[in-house]
């Protein structure tokens, strides 16, 4: 059944997650928590939104499947190019 | 592809739950969903764009976000995921059959949204007045080029509100028929989903 409020519920933590965010771009902090942090919310509220406010669950699989894969790929891409940006560097270097 | 409707819901201060749905629905309409995954597919070739230019320009990204206004990336966020809890509160209410309760809700999605651009015009000429233009290195070069991409499809989704908000004035959307409002919709969570990725990625990572 229908939750009353829950709507509400998911927008103030967005709005949290996102204030948090504000408070860590203010520390200038870098380097791997930072980066572990980021692809977590990045995750987290992606999925926030595609599961409430897209009403994902229960809907068509493929899409459903598919919206998941962006907000796990691109957090995934964080890490690896924090941990990986030399190997990404040579990849990519021409000539 | 179940394209049923949703059933009219009772209350439209909720999410609607999967056992309130035919299972495997498609929220919307096929068409909004290809245009959609074109979009993604578009800004996850732009954020590779993005890492292969931070591995390289280390420096560049690590000073990069200390020039910026968070806070207007902040203001960014909120109005958007703010815009975008009135589009489901404006779904959940046509969905009751409320339709003036539903326009209102689309106004007021369109308003905040129009809040963006707003928003965007004040920081670029704060940025410019800073010396922060095009021209003022690579990473700005990468946060002028994503996020000015990201405003012209949240114009997209604008104009997309504009419509099902005269079409809703109009009497056109019931709880039977609401695909075009809901597609709309579906395009507009889609915008939010993309800035939630490209406002740490200027704003907040190093």
């Amino acid at each position: 059944m229908l939750r009353t409020g829950h709507a509400e519920r998911v927008w103030l933590l967005l709005v949290v997650l996102t204030l948090g965010s504000a408070w860590l771009a203010e520390t200038g902090r870098s380097g791997w928590p930072l980066a572990m942090v980021v692809a977590a919310l990045i995750a987290a509220k992606g999925r926030m939104v595609i599961d409430h406010y897209m009403e994902m669950t229960g809907a068509n699989t493929r899409i459903r499947r598919l919206l998941h894969l962006f907000v796990t790929v691109v957090p995934l891409m964080v890490l690896l190019s924090h941990g990986w940006s030399d190997v990404l560097r040579r990849l990519t270097t021409i000539g | 592809m179940n394209l049923a409707p949703a059933p009219a819901l009772a209350d439209a201060s909720a999410f609607a739950t999967a056992a309130e749905f035919p299972s495997g629905r498609v929220p919307g309409n096929p068409g909004i969903w290809v245009g959609i995954f074109c979009v993604l597919v578009e800004f996850l070739l732009l954020f590779c764009v993005y890492f292969v230019a931070k591995a390289h320009y280390r420096v560049a990204f690590l000073t990069g976000p200390d020039k910026l206004a968070t806070i207007a990336g902040v203001a960014i966020t909120v109005l958007l995921l703010t815009s975008g809890y009135c589009m489901v509160k404006a779904v959940a209410a046509i969905r009751r059959d409320a339709r003036r309760a539903t326009a209102l809700w689309v106004l007021l999605a369109m308003v905040l949204g129009l809040g963006y651009p707003l928003v965007k015009f004040f920081e670029i000429r704060w940025n410019v007045a800073h010396g922060i233009d095009g021209q003022a290195g690579i990473f700005y070069t990468a946060y002028y080029y994503l996020t000015l991409n990201h405003l012209v499809h949240v114009s997209w989704g604008l104009l997309g509100l504009a419509w099902v908000g005269v079409r809703t004035l109009l009497g056109v959307y019931s709880p039977k028929d609401y695909g075009g409002l809901e597609a709309a919709a579906m395009y507009w969570h889609t915008t939010d989903v993309i800035w939630l990725v490209i406002f740490p990625f200027f704003y907040v990572l190093r």
